[in-house]
């Protein structure tokens, strides 16, 4: 089924750990816990599963019975090699997600640390075209820094991975975060964990749950904006991971307003939420909603800019978007930008061979 | 391609399907659970996913009431192993959410052991 190939830097793929894969990396008492204590972080979905094999696409599964996303080879031939990635960007499964964590922070930053040098090692530094999101236990906020610290720099490193779920990021107490990010030329990838929406509880049904996510995209973009994190951070960039993007209009539209009202209350913020979010904010496009030609490009007019949606896959989830199939028909240079250039114009540590 | 054998009766029991091609076309074959055989193209119409990967079942009726589930056609349902749009084998292949939309078939008949898809 090979087809055209296109150039593309998929800003959405879970690869995935098992704890028996980094307990190797654990000091004690952590190794402890997980080996001979059946430690798992907490976890909350309540629903049997949307699809035909959970949250995963029932063709990533691999042959030998491992969850999808586990095996780089795995990858490579059904994504990688498949699509003709130019390059993409891992955001890991929800388990761990040490900022997810309730209580034990210690654990949650043992955990970040074995996860980043896991992902170096195993993924980062075995395909060329994957570049890795550092992970950290923000409630810890020092350890957060450190951790930063320690692998920041790392030439494949190319954002903080921050969940979306019961902390609200733009808090000045997480601010020295996006301070080391900016030092190390990381931009901030958020993307939605569990539960993100209702109240911080479970709605009823998985499907109110999903449509629903774009609301917590929403509250953290406008945590970030009216705390100031986009004036006090100016080289920062925020990329929303798997929010959609077509309320984008929407949130603009309502946050200029609101800030010709009610500007008095956040006199930091020297430019409009809206130019901001033109200038720091991106979104990567899935899950897409099928819309016609028409009103894509509709959309985008309303947005005012065409640099804001990057593309992305989230392999190997369930409702991976399909880069031949996803989006409507675009011109040759739309298409370059969603499908490339948004994104390497976006993270600076992505090699972009057009800035010179 | 006017006609070939894609495979035997045995290959495939009741209630499930199977992959396999006619021409230069990956075509999936389903098995009801009647023993009906039925052909359609191994793709799905949404996006492109291979549905032989995905799984044959019943499915969820719209008789059912709000907070209720009435299940049936179990094994005349194919669903997609991508986004889990479901298809009904038994009406044309046709989606269930949006029965407007189907999945192109092709024609069968069985002829002793083998099943046959033609045009
Ligand atoms: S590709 Fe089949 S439901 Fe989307």
């Amino acid at each position: 089924m090979t087809k055209n190939k296109i150039s593309l830097v998929d800003t959405d793929i879970h690869e995935r750990v098992q704890y028996r894969d980094i307990v190797d990396r654990l000091d004690e008492p952590f190794r402890h816990y997980i080996e001979n204590c059946h430690w798992i972080q907490e976890k909350h979905m309540p629903y049997t599963q949307p699809s035909v094999a959970g949250v995963d696409r029932a063709d990533a599964i691999l042959p030998d019975g491992r969850p999808a996303g586990s095996d780089l080879g795995f990858m490579q031939e059904q994504l990688l090699d498949e699509i003709g990635h130019e390059f993409g960007i891992l955001t890991s499964a929800l388990d761990p997600s040490p900022s997810s964590m309730h209580g034990w922070h210690e654990m949650a930053a043992a955990l970040a640390t074995a996860y980043n040098d896991w992902q170096i090692e195993n993924w980062l530094d075995k395909d060329e075209r994957l570049y890795g999101s550092v992970h950290i236990a923000a409630q810890d906020r020092d350890e957060a820094v450190k951790e930063i610290e320690r692998v920041g720099s790392h030439p494949k490193m190319v954002q903080v991975l921050l969940p979306i779920d019961d902390i609200m990021w733009g808090e000045p107490y997480y601010h020295p975060i996006f301070e080391a990010a900016e030092k190390h030329n990381l931009m901030i990838g958020m993307h939605h964990n569990e539960p993100p929406v209702y109240y911080g509880k479970w709605p009823r049904y998985f499907i109110e749950w999903h449509t629903l996510i774009p609301t917590a995209h929403m509250k953290q973009i406008t945590s970030m904006m009216f705390n100031g994190v986009f004036e006090k951070f100016p080289n920062l960039g925020l990329m929303m991971i798997e929010g959609g993007f077509t309320f984008i209009p929407h949130l603009m539209w309502k946050m200029d307003q609101q800030f010709r009202d009610l500007r008095h209350e956040v006199p930091w913020l020297k430019r409009k939420p809206s130019q901001i979010m033109k200038e720091q904010v991106r979104f990567t496009t899935q899950p897409a909603e099928e819309l016609t030609k028409k009103e894509f490009m509709s959309l985008l007019e309303q947005m005012g800019t065409d640099e804001m949606l990057c593309f992305s896959t989230d392999y190997p989830h369930w409702d991976y978007d399909s880069p031949h199939r996803a989006l409507p028909n675009m011109d040759p240079e739309l298409k370059r930008k969603i499908f490339s250039e948004n994104a390497k114009n976006f993270y600076p540590k992505l090699p972009n061979p057009e800035e010179g | 391609m006017r006609e070939q054998v894609v495979c035997k009766k045995s290959d495939i029991e009741p209630g499930e399907m199977k992959k396999s091609t006619f021409g230069k076309q990956d075509v999936l074959i389903c098995r009801t659970p009647d023993g009906e055989f039925y052909a359609f193209m191994n793709q799905c119409i949404h996006q492109g996913a291979p549905l032989d990967r995905g799984m044959i079942c019943g499915a969820t009726t719209e008789e059912s009431e709000p907070g209720g589930y009435e299940y049936c056609h179990k094994g005349e349902i194919i669903r997609c192993p991508w986004h889990g749009r479901e298809f009904d084998i038994k009406n044309e292949g046709r989606m269930l959410a949006n029965p407007d939309k189907k999945i192109p078939s092709f024609k069968v008949r069985v002829e002793d052991e083998d099943v046959i898809v033609y045009k």
